[in-house]
């Protein structure tokens, strides 16, 4: 039993050593799945993003209203309550304690007075 | 370690389900009870203030977050694996159907999910192609776009955990198994979901519910986000009837997994209270009627390995 596992890891090992020729159609193969693999690689960063999708699920836990997606600070926000859910990694943190507070009325009077 | 075990065993007397056994632990079982409706409850065997119950648990998760999986695998022999199998069959999902997996950080439940609704899909097109052999390129064509842009039949899965270390385990899990499409991650408290009424055909919460702190507002929310017609499916630990495997199963819990816990993840704790949230959650009938509280109808469970663990389900009609 022992031998023939250690047979097979040893001419496994040499087939690396010693890659047999590969047909062009074999190579070009292998060059099809290295772009793919690449783009895969591509599509990996795309779900850091938020998926808007989400939002015709998603309300503030508190109020059950729907939320408006600010994609400059990557927050959903509560109008009516003015909070405002962070979105880190792409992962919307819907926990009220994580939430900020915004305060968008002083400041609508703040730059009214400037 | 000996110290340790015994520790173990002496609380376990006293623990909660335990309490049928001794009249010491039925009495203080129910005291554990009665200090409830003055706001305090229970974290395994401790009692706690309802308000620190979470942060113990969030806790727990935290420190597990990553080695999860290992723990499941090696505490249940891989059984649960099967158990999550059985869930899923239960749940038959189809194409389309959209599925709120709570507490379902690593993903176990979704990727099944996923995985099955493409086996479904497969299948219903091998019935078409049976039916109607002429079937168009164009056809064909869309039937691979579509793939490609979303789960078949528009199916969707959104992961609600409260905990973020054990969303980012899920997520890495995903990327690395190629799960992406129909799949969504969110941070949410099960008592206060973030999601709006009547949404999901499916709401799915395993070895879930116990951590929750009010689990009958848990409950309600469940029944809120479904879709009239939709299926409230829990898979818990649940308790064991016959006393040889009882005994044999408790032997198990407190002497082993604590050990297993401190061995692979370097948490006795965490395990600790693992096998003690066990005991203290309702039995089977007990659940069943808080089920029925939150108004769901046609409640059933059906018990898997002598009732270690129990699949709850209900309807909102």
């Amino acid at each position: 039993m022992q031998g023939n596992a250690s047979r097979t890891v040893r001419s496994l090992l040499q087939l690396c050593q010693h890659p047999p020729a590969f047909p062009a159609a074999a190579n070009r193969w292998f060059h099809a799945a290295a772009v793919r693999l690449s783009s895969d690689r591509q599509g990996q960063e795309q779900p850091k993003a938020f998926d808007s999708a989400l939002l015709e699920f998603l309300v503030c836990p508190l109020s059950k209203k729907p939320l408006r997606y600010e994609e400059s600070t990557k927050e959903l926000i509560n109008e009516e309550l003015g909070i405002a859910y962070p979105i880190i990694d792409g992962i919307p943190n819907m926990i009220p304690e994580a939430a900020r507070m915004i305060h968008r009325k002083a400041q609508d009077e703040e730059s009214k007075h400037t | 370690m000996a110290a340790f075990i015994g520790a173990a065993v002496g609380r376990a007397v006293c623990g909660c389900r335990h309490g049928q056994l001794s009249s010491v632990g039925r009495g203080l079982f129910s005291g554990a009870r009665c200090l409830a409706a003055e706001r305090e409850t229970h974290f395994g065997f401790q009692t706690v203030p309802e308000t620190d119950k979470g942060e113990k648990v969030y806790q727990v998760f935290e420190s597990v977050a990553k080695k999860y999986d290992i723990m499941n695998d090696s505490m249940s022999l891989g059984i649960h694996r099967l158990w999550k199998d059985i869930l899923l069959h239960q749940m038959n999902p189809y194409p389309g159907t959209q599925l709120l997996d709570v507490a379902g950080g690593t993903g176990d439940i979704a990727f099944r999910f996923i995985s099955y609704i493409r086996s479904q899909w497969e299948h219903q097109i091998k019935q078409k192609l049976k039916s109607h052999q002429n079937v168009s390129w164009q056809e064909i064509s869309k039937s691979y776009q579509e793939e490609e842009l979303k789960l078949p039949g528009g199916s969707q899965v959104v992961v609600c955990d409260i905990n973020k270390e054990m969303l980012k385990v899920g997520k890495q899990k995903a990327q690395h198994l190629g799960y992406s499409e129909g799949l969504a991650w969110v941070v949410g408290n099960a008592e206060e979901l973030p999601f709006n009424d009547n949404k999901f055909d499916v709401y799915t919460i395993a070895f879930g519910i116990r951590n929750v702190t009010h689990i009958d507002q848990a409950l309600q929310e469940a029944y809120r986000v479904l879709k009239p017609g939709g299926r409230f499916l829990c898979l818990e630990f649940s308790q064991v009837n016959n006393p040889i495997i009882s005994r044999l199963y408790d032997l198990y819990s407190f002497q082993v997994i604590p050990v297993l816990g401190e061995i692979i993840v370097g948490d006795w704790k965490s395990y600790q209270y693992l096998v003690e949230s066990i005991r203290c959650f309702p039995a089977q009938e007990e659940f069943k009627a808080l089920i029925e509280d939150a108004g769901f109808l046609k409640v059933e469970y059906q018990n898997l390995t002598s009732g270690i663990v129990a699949i709850h389900s209900g309807f909102k009609l």
